[in-house]
C-alpha cells in the first residue's frame, strides 16, 4: 500500500513536471517578422506626394515647422543619415526580430531584444524592473524602454527619444515625445499599437497600429551602412527650408486626391466621427 | 520505481487502475491549455452550490461602454470616400479590381444597397461610436451609429445563424487568453507541487515547493485576454466606401483586446480584422482599428446608411 | 530615478521638474542680475547630481546652469562653476567624484549662474605652485567681470585673446575655442579630445531659445558660428547618435543631432526675420508673424526672464543693425 502511495505520487510529479504552467500570462513574441501595410501603404512605404498630415492631431506649430519642410534638407551634411525615431520606424517598411534574454538561472526574461533591418537599428525592452535615465541623460533614436506584461500583452513604455517626423511629409516629433507600445499575437499575427504623447507637436496622443506576420523564411534585411559626404556644395549657414507663405508644394496632396486642404492639414478635430459632415460640407463647395 | 521488483499482479493492477485516470486527465489538461482555455480555478476545490459560468462571469476582460472611433490611418478612405480605383494598400487581385472598377454609388443607391459598406467586413471602418452591451449572460451585443447597425456576438455555440444573409452576419465569439476565474479575480500563482497543503510558513529551503521556473504573473489588476469572433452567413459588402469588395464566402475574423489604461486615463479598444477572400484577394487582409471609451451617451448619434460621394 | 508617468497639460510640459528637464533661462543672469534656480512655477532644484557623461567628463547638474567636471590622476578640471549659493553643493558634488585637487576652472562666459561659484571652486582648488586653481577664460569674461565689479577671486585671470586655446591634462587634449558675439562676446566651447565631449555653454542649451546678450556683444550670426563649429568637431558614433557628447549650458546631455536641431532653428529664424525686415516689416509686426511658432512649444516662454517676444526682438535688433 505504501509502495502504490507513493507511485501515485511520483507520478502526478512526473506529470506536473511536463507541464508548462498555465498562470503565467506571457506569449511568445520571439521570431522574425514582416510588416503588412494594409493601411496608409503609400506614406508608409514608396511615400505619397507632399501635404498629407490627414489624421494627425498635430499643433500650430507642427504645421508650420511641415510647411518650412523642404525634402533637399536631407543633403545637408548632418541630416544625410538620420534614420526614423522608435515612433516612426514601426510605420515601414521593415521586417525585425525579438528574441530574449534570460538570466539563466532563474530563466526570468531580463529583456526583449529587437533588430529592426530598416536602418539596422537595435532595442531592448528591459523587463527586469530597472528604472529609466535621468532627465538629463542623451537621448537616442530608439530611445530607452522597460516592459512589463498585463496578462497576454506586453505594455512598453519608452523615453529619451530622438527628434525625428511622423510622416516623411516634414510633421515633425519632438525629443519630449514619449511613447507606450502594446504588443498581442494570435497565431503568427503579431500586432502593435503605438500611442506617442508629444507636448510639442501634438494637442492629442497620436494611436496608430500595425500588423506583422511571422517570417517563414527567415530575415531578408538589408543592411544601411550609411555614409555621409557633401555631395551639393552648401555654406553650414544655409539650411533648406520654405520661407511661410511660399512652400509650392503644400496642396498636393489635397489636390492629388480631391480633399479640401483644411481637412488634410490635420489635427485632432479631424479623427473623430463628426467632422465627416465638416468634410462633406467643404467638399460640396 | 521498481516495477520489476513488483511480484503480486494485485498491486500491478491497482496501480495501473491509479495512473490511467491520471494519464488521461494530465493529458485533457494539456491539451486544455494548448487552447489556452484551461480555468486555473477548477483546479480549486469545487465550491458547494456554484452558479454556472456563463460568457459574461468568464470574461477576462471588460469591453462594455461606448466607444468613439478615432481615425488616425487610413484617413481618407474612412473619414471621406476615395475616389472609384483607388486601391492604396489593398491586396485585390484581378477579380478584385475588376468589380471595384464597376462601382456606381447611384446605381447602389438606386437598388437599396446604401447598407452594403455597413457590413460586417466595412463596419468597424466607418468613424462613429460602437455602444457594447451584454443582450444576455452570453451574447454581447454591439451596437454601431454609423449605419445604425447592430451585431450579436454568439458565446453560445448551440446558437445557430437562421440561414438568411444578412450585412452583420452570424458571429460566434469566444474569450481567448489567461483564464481569471471569477471574473476580476486574479490568476492563481503558480502550481504548487510536491505535496503539502499550501498554507501556513514555508519551511526553509521551500520544502520541495515553489516556482518552477520563468517570471512570477503580473501582479496588474488587467490580466489581459481576448475576444475573438469568427463570422459566416454574410451578405456580399464593401471594404471600403468606394466599392472594393468582399465575397459572401470570404472568413472575417476579429479580435478585440481592451488596452491597459494609458497613463493619461484614456482607454482603447483595439480592434484586429482579418478578411481572407480568395474570389477578391490575394492575401489576407489585415486593418486595425482604434475606439477610445468615453461617457455613455454623451455623442451617441445613430444616422442611417449613407455613402457621401468622392471627389470628382 | 523612475521617469513618472503624468498627465501633459501645457503646465507641465513647460514646468513640472520631477519629469521634464529643468529649464533654465540664463540669460535672465544678463538682463536682472538676478540667479533663476529653475523654470517658471516649479520649485528651485536643491540638490546638485552627477551624470557621467563620457570617459573623464561628467555633468553636475541641478543648480542654475550646468557645471562639466573632468577629472583623472593629474587633478580636476571644472568648467564653469554655477552660481553663489549652490557653489558648496558643487563642490561637495565634484569632492564625491574625485579628491584630487582642482586645478583648473574654465569659464565659458561672465554670467554670474556660471561663474557666480568661481571663488570656492579656485579657493578649494590649488595648482601645483600652491596658489588657488586658475581660472581661464577669453579675455572678454575678464572685461566683463572687472566692469561688473566682481571680486577678483572669482575673475579669470588666466584669460586668452586669440581664438584658441589648449593643454593637456588628465590624459587627453584639452581645447577651448572661442566664438564671438554670440550669447555675449567672450562665450567660448570646451572640447574635451579623449573623452569626446563638448562643453559647450550657452551657445547651446536645451531649454530656451538662445539668449542674446546685445549689451554684452551677443548675437545671432555668432550664435549660428557657435554651433558650425561644434557641428565641425562633433562626430556621430553612428548613424547621427552617439559618438561625440555635448554638455549644454542649461538642459540635458545631447550629441550632434541636438545640436543640428538647434542650429537649423537659428537659420530658420534668422531667415524669416531677415526677410521680413527686407519687406519693411516693424518689430510687431514680426512679432505677429511668429517667426519661432514651429519652436514656441518647444524652447519658448510667454514669462520669464527670457521670453520668445525678448528672443523675437533681440534678432530683429541685431539684423536689423547696420553692419
Amino acid at each position: 500500500m505504501k509502495l502504490v502511495n507513493r507511485i501515485t505520487q511520483h507520478t502526478i510529479v512526473v506529470l506536473a513536471l511536463t507541464w508548462t504552467g498555465t498562470a503565467h500570462a506571457q506569449v511568445n513574441l520571439a521570431g522574425e517578422w514582416a510588416g503588412r501595410y494594409h493601411e496608409d501603404q503609400l506614406d508608409r512605404v514608396p511615400g505619397d506626394v507632399l501635404g498629407d498630415h490627414s489624421g494627425l492631431p498635430i499643433n500650430d506649430a507642427a504645421r508650420r515647422y511641415a510647411e518650412a519642410w523642404d525634402v533637399s534638407r536631407v543633403s545637408v551634411l548632418e541630416h544625410q543619415c538620420q534614420p526614423y525615431n522608435v515612433a516612426h520606424i514601426y510605420r515601414g517598411p521593415l521586417q525585425f526580430r525579438i528574441w530574449e534574454d534570460k538570466d539563466p538561472g532563474t530563466q526570468e526574461v531580463i529583456a526583449y531584444q529587437i533588430f529592426i533591418g530598416t536602418y539596422m537599428q537595435y532595442r531592448t525592452i528591459w523587463m527586469d524592473g530597472r528604472p529609466h535615465p535621468p532627465e538629463v541623460a542623451p537621448h537616442t533614436h530608439m530611445g530607452f524602454s522597460t516592459g512589463k506584461w498585463n496578462g497576454d500583452i506586453l505594455t512598453v513604455t519608452t523615453t529619451h527619444i530622438k527628434k525625428e517626423f511622423y510622416r516623411r511629409s516634414g510633421t515633425p516629433s519632438s525629443d519630449l515625445t514619449t511613447m507606450i507600445e502594446y504588443y498581442m499575437r494570435h497565431g503568427n499575427l503579431l500586432s502593435q499599437v503605438i500611442i506617442v504623447t508629444d507636448p510639442v507637436y501634438l494637442s492629442e496622443p497620436l494611436i496608430e497600429s500595425q500588423e506583422f506576420v511571422l517570417m517563414e523564411r527567415g530575415n531578408q534585411n538589408w543592411l544601411y551602412n550609411c555614409e555621409y559626404a557633401m555631395e551639393v556644395p552648401k555654406s553650414k549657414n544655409e539650411v533648406p527650408h520654405f520661407l511661410p507663405g511660399e512652400n509650392p508644394f503644400l496642396k498636393d496632396f489635397a489636390n492629388k486626391y480631391g480633399l479640401p486642404f483644411e481637412a488634410v492639414w490635420g489635427g485632432a478635430e479631424t479623427t473623430y466621427p463628426e467632422y465627416q459632415s465638416k468634410v462633406e460640407a467643404m467638399m460640396s463647395k | 520505481m521498481r516495477i520489476a521488483e513488483l511480484q503480486d499482479c494485485r498491486i500491478a493492477g491497482r496501480i495501473a487502475g491509479r495512473i490511467v485516470p491520471i494519464l488521461v486527465v494530465g493529458l485533457a489538461f494539456a491539451l486544455a491549455f494548448d487552447r489556452a482555455r484551461f480555468d486555473v480555478a477548477a483546479q480549486q476545490p469545487p465550491a458547494a452550490q456554484t452558479p454556472p459560468r456563463t460568457a459574461r462571469t468568464n470574461a477576462p476582460i471588460d469591453l462594455i461602454g461606448t466607444w468613439v472611433s478615432v481615425v488616425t490611418e487610413d484617413w481618407r478612405h474612412r473619414m471621406t470616400t476615395a475616389r472609384k480605383g483607388d486601391f492604396e494598400s489593398l491586396p485585390l487581385n484581378p477579380e478584385g479590381r475588376r468589380v471595384a472598377n464597376t462601382w456606381d454609388l447611384n446605381a447602389d443607391n438606386a437598388a437599396g444597397l446604401q447598407c452594403k459598406a455597413f457590413g460586417v467586413g466595412g463596419i468597424m471602418r466607418q468613424p462613429g461610436r460602437v455602444r457594447i452591451s451584454w443582450q444576455d449572460d452570453n451574447t454581447l451585443k454591439m451596437e454601431f451609429d454609423a449605419g445604425t447597425q447592430t451585431r450579436l456576438l454568439y458565446f453560445d455555440r448551440s446558437k445557430q445563424s437562421t440561414g438568411e444573409k444578412t450585412w452583420q452576419g452570424h458571429s460566434v465569439a469566444e474569450w481567448e487568453g489567461p483564464s481569471v476565474g471569477r471574473r476580476g479575480a486574479p490568476a492563481q500563482a503558480q502550481f504548487e507541487i510536491g505535496g503539502g497543503s499550501g498554507t501556513g510558513p514555508r519551511p526553509p529551503g521551500g520544502g520541495g515547493e515553489g516556482l518552477r521556473g520563468g517570471p512570477p504573473p503580473s501582479s496588474a489588476i488587467f490580466q489581459g485576454g481576448s475576444l475573438k469572433v469568427v463570422t459566416t452567413n454574410f451578405r456580399d459588402g464593401y471594404l471600403r466606401k468606394n466599392g472594393v469588395p468582399y465575397s459572401e464566402n470570404a472568413s472575417i475574423t476579429e479580435y478585440f483586446h481592451r488596452l491597459p489604461t494609458h497613463p493619461n486615463g484614456d482607454v482603447w479598444l483595439h480592434v484586429v480584422t482579418t478578411v481572407e477572400d480568395s474570389k477578391y484577394l490575394q492575401q489576407p487582409f489585415y486593418t486595425s482599428t482604434h475606439f477610445k471609451l468615453e461617457p455613455a451617451g454623451a455623442k451617441w448619434n445613430p444616422t442611417p446608411c449613407r455613402t457621401a460621394p468622392p471627389p470628382r | 530615478m523612475t521617469i513618472a508617468m503624468f498627465k501633459i497639460t501645457r503646465a507641465v510640459r513647460r514646468g513640472t521638474v520631477g519629469v521634464w528637464l529643468a529649464l533654465l533661462a540664463s540669460g535672465f543672469a544678463a538682463r536682472s542680475g538676478a540667479e533663476q534656480t529653475g523654470e517658471k512655477g516649479s520649485p528651485a532644484p536643491t540638490a546638485i547630481r552627477t551624470f557621467h557623461v563620457q570617459g573623464n567628463v561628467h555633468l553636475l547638474y541641478g543648480g542654475s546652469a550646468n557645471v562639466a567636471v573632468q577629472i583623472g590622476d593629474d587633478g580636476v578640471v571644472v568648467v564653469d562653476t554655477g552660481d553663489g549659493p549652490m557653489s558648496d553643493k558643487v563642490l561637495a558634488a565634484i569632492r564625491q567624484l574625485s579628491t584630487k585637487d582642482i586645478r583648473w576652472v574654465i569659464n565659458t562666459h561672465h554670467h554670474p549662474d556660471h561663474t557666480g561659484g568661481n571663488q570656492t571652486i579656485s579657493q578649494a582648488g590649488r595648482t601645483v605652485n600652491g596658489n588657488p586653481a586658475a581660472i581661464i577664460a577669453h579675455e572678454h569674461v575678464l572685461t566683463r567681470m572687472t566692469e561688473a565689479n566682481r571680486p577678483i577671486t572669482e575673475r579669470p585671470l588666466n584669460s586668452f585673446f586669440e581664438d584658441n586655446k589648449d593643454f593637456y591634462f588628465n590624459g587627453e587634449a584639452i581645447f577651448i575655442h572661442h566664438i564671438p558675439r554670440a550669447h555675449t562676446d567672450g562665450d567660448s566651447f570646451v572640447y574635451f579630445r579623449g573623452s569626446d565631449v563638448l562643453v559647450a555653454g550657452d551657445i547651446f542649451v536645451t531649454t530656451t531659445y538662445p539668449v542674446i546678450d546685445a549689451k554684452s556683444g551677443g548675437g545671432v550670426q555668432g550664435f549660428i558660428d557657435g554651433l558650425n563649429k561644434m557641428l565641425e568637431i562633433a562626430v556621430p558614433k553612428r548613424l547621427q547618435e552617439g559618438g561625440t557628447y555635448v554638455i549644454p549650458g542649461h538642459g540635458r546631455v545631447g550629441d550632434e543631432a541636438d545640436l543640428l536641431t538647434y542650429r537649423d532653428m537659428m537659420v530658420f529664424v534668422r531667415d524669416r526675420v531677415q526677410a521680413f525686415i527686407k519687406k519693411g516689416m516693424t518689430l510687431e509686426q514680426v512679432k505677429a508673424a511668429k517667426p519661432t511658432l514651429d519652436y514656441d512649444p518647444r524652447y519658448g516662454n510667454e514669462k520669464g526672464p527670457w521670453t520668445t517676444a525678448m528672443f523675437v526682438e533681440a534678432v530683429f535688433r541685431d539684423l536689423s543693425q547696420k553692419k
